[in-house]
């Protein structure tokens, strides 16, 4: 069963058709990626998924639950996680405060319990530092982990929206471009993540430029232009479509 | 739910330089330096020292507007210093307090006592109400609208002069416990030291809890934290409403205290004067709060002296610390003490 179906979905902006009629669906346990030339209407897409644009029309369903129109944070916990292309990162915290925003709906947010402090407030926090710790190894962050976030190089920042989008325990996470901007090293060692993160179960949305990670990862292909589809399919059906060969692989 | 762990990623282990890692134990210095400790510490060391100092009923007088102010600006750095939104409007909460301790104590013989929770809650339900509608808007337009309540609190304590006593204020009859009336400075000394220590505590419990943390995480990146789960709209509305009870309270403190209220208390000018002591203390810093609340009660006084040019001197400093301090007072001088602990 998909875990994610998208019907006849579009959305516009002004005289901007930024997502056209699109139809696909996403299989639970799936790395997903979608790929396409700039402005093709990947991030809309995944802002549309999460609750942060309404589409124009068309649906989408996440087990078989219509959510078009829900709110970022109902989305949230239902299952749903994302990083962003243009960093969001709350500079006026620490990293693992980030990481431990990202954990917000495991936590007791009891508002008389938090203004008292009671001991399980401190004993959850205490253990969801341990948590996000180990996330923050896992993104290879574990030397930064009570760093201002704000102290932070780019590529950290990259990692650490991941790592803060993994601590909410997401069913579906949705990544897009987590290599732009990263070397060839910290590229590889994003792809290890996303295998690791996919290998837990995690079903995966990857949005990314990088043909090289793209291709080596992926189980599903969605090739968008001009926010419609153009091709989908396997790895090698992909490469092998005259039609994005033409329209996107031929012009890199 | 899947589990992640960070199996094969050893080689990040050995990068830990500049963290304090979970197993460690903090060394005295660091629990002496935290804000929790250190700085509740401090502050308790310093309030209970101060009598010390004082000599008449006039310095009493600032100590106790300065630790009024403080529960007021403790609040309100909640709302602006960490959730990062603006209020123009927070003495009108401050005076819908104070007069809601004069009418139902000097009009309806309620006990002050239960008269400042009654207010407090009546407070809190108003800015409830108010809240949705005006923290859908940002910046200057919030910055508007929060005037615009503090505006039209000041014009309905004036105007209705049948309760309020109008422009010339009411008197308020003073605190009685077990018939013993609370009278004077070194009383209300330590009773608005109280109150000043638990709003201290409170506002540093909040911050430091998964609530803080939305509120802190809100102000940093709104869509993430949206994405991460975190009811924005209902964090701001949360924050507004604390921020608001404590103004309220301190606004019945400060009506028992002095016994007597005016409309002057809603004031815009008071309302200004809260959002400066926030952001001279330096924002997002509870001490910054209390000592911004200090610094400027107590300033005026001090330079009463120069008559005339008070004013223009009281703007001349803060004009001073903003550009050479533009993250505020405290946390200015805490990162410098940091620094120079760093180097060492
Ligand atoms: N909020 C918005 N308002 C107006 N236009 C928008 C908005 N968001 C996206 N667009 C437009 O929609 C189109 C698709 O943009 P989008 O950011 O989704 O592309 P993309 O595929 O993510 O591109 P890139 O690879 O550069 O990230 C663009 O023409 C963009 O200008
Ligand atoms: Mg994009």
């Amino acid at each position: 069963m998909s875990l994610l179906r998208v019907e006849n979905l579009s959305i516009q902006f002004g005289g901007v058709q930024a997502i056209q009629e699109l139809d696909f669906e996403i299989s639970e346990g799936t790395i997903h990626s979608i790929i396409g030339p700039n402005g093709a209407g990947k991030t809309t897409l995944f802002n549309l998924i999460t609750g942060l644009y309404r589409p124009s029309a068309g649906a989408i369903y996440l087990d078989d639950a219509q959510i078009a129109g829900k709110r970022p944070h109902d989305l949230a916990r239902m299952g749903l996680s994302r990083t962003f292309q243009n960093l969001r990162i709350m500079m006026n915290m620490t990293a693992i405060e980030n990481v431990m925003v990202g954990r917000h709906l495991h936590l007791n947010r009891n508002l008389l319990a938090c203004m008292l402090r009671l001991p399980m407030i401190t004993r959850a926090d205490k253990a969801a530092r341990k948590r996000c710790i180990e996330l923050m190894d896992l993104v290879g962050l574990g030397g930064a982990i009570d760093a201002d976030a704000s102290a932070l190089p780019y590529g950290a920042l990259k990692r650490l929206e991941i790592a803060r989008a993994l601590a909410s325990e997401p069913r579906l996470l949705l990544l897009d471009e987590p290599a732009a901007g990263l070397n060839a090293r910290e590229t590889k060692e994003i792809d290890d993540v996303i295998a690791t993160v996919a290998r837990a179960g995690v079903t995966v949305v990857l949005v990314e430029h990088d043909m090289k990670l793209v291709m080596g990862i992926s189980d599903h292909i969605l090739v968008l232009d001009h926010g419609r589809k153009l091709a989908e399919g396997t790895p090698d059906a992909v490469r092998n479509n005259p039609a994005v060969v033409a329209a996107y692989l031929g012009q890199v | 739910m899947a589990d992640i762990r960070p199996s094969g990623y050893s080689k990040h282990r050995k990068k830990q330089t500049y963290t304090r890692r979970l197993g460690t134990r903090a060394t005295p210095m660091q629990v002496l330096m935290s804000e929790r400790i250190g700085g509740m510490g401090a502050l308790i060391v310093i309030i209970a020292a101060l009598p010390l100092l004082l000599a008449n009923n006039y310095q009493y007088d600032v100590a106790i507007t300065i630790g009024i102010n403080a529960i007021v600006v403790v609040g309100l750095n909640l709302l602006i210093g960490y959730a990062g939104q603006i209020s123009l409007g927070h003495a009108g909460f401050f005076a819908l307090g104070a007069y809601a301790s004069a009418i139902l104590t000097a009009r309806y013989g309620l006990h002050g006592a239960l008269a400042m929770p009654l207010g407090a809650l009546g407070v809190g339900l108003l800015a409830y109400i108010i809240a949705r509608p005006i923290l859908r808007l940002s910046g200057h337009y919030l910055a508007m609208a929060t005037l615009g309540v503090g505006v039209i609190i000041n014009i309905v304590i004036s105007r209705e002069a049948w309760l309020t006593g109008g422009p010339d204020g009411m008197y308020v009859p003073p605190l009685e416990v077990w018939g013993v009336e609370l009278y004077g400075g070194p009383i209300w000394y330590w009773i608005v030291a109280a109150f000043l220590v638990l709003a201290v505590w409170i506002s540093l419990n909040i911050i430091d809890s998964p609530v803080g943390r939305a509120l802190r995480g809100l102000h940093g990146a709104e869509v993430a934290a949206e994405v991460a789960g975190v009811d924005t709209t209902r964090y701001k509305v949360m924050v507004f409403v604390i921020s608001a009870v404590m103004a309220s309270v301190a606004g019945s403190l400060a009506a028992h205290f002095s016994e007597f209220v005016t409309p002057e208390k809603a004031s815009f000018f008071h309302s200004i004067l809260f959002v400066t002591m926030v952001v001279f203390g330096g924002m997002a810093s509870t001490f910054g709060a209390v000592v911004g609340a200090a610094v400027l009660t107590l300033l005026p006084q001090l330079l009463a002296d120069f008559a005339s040019y008070e004013h223009m001197i009281l703007g001349l400093i803060m004009m001073a610390v903003m550009i050479f301090m533009p993250r505020g007072l405290v946390p200015t001088l805490t990162g410098l003490a940091r620094r120079r602990g760093a180097r060492r």
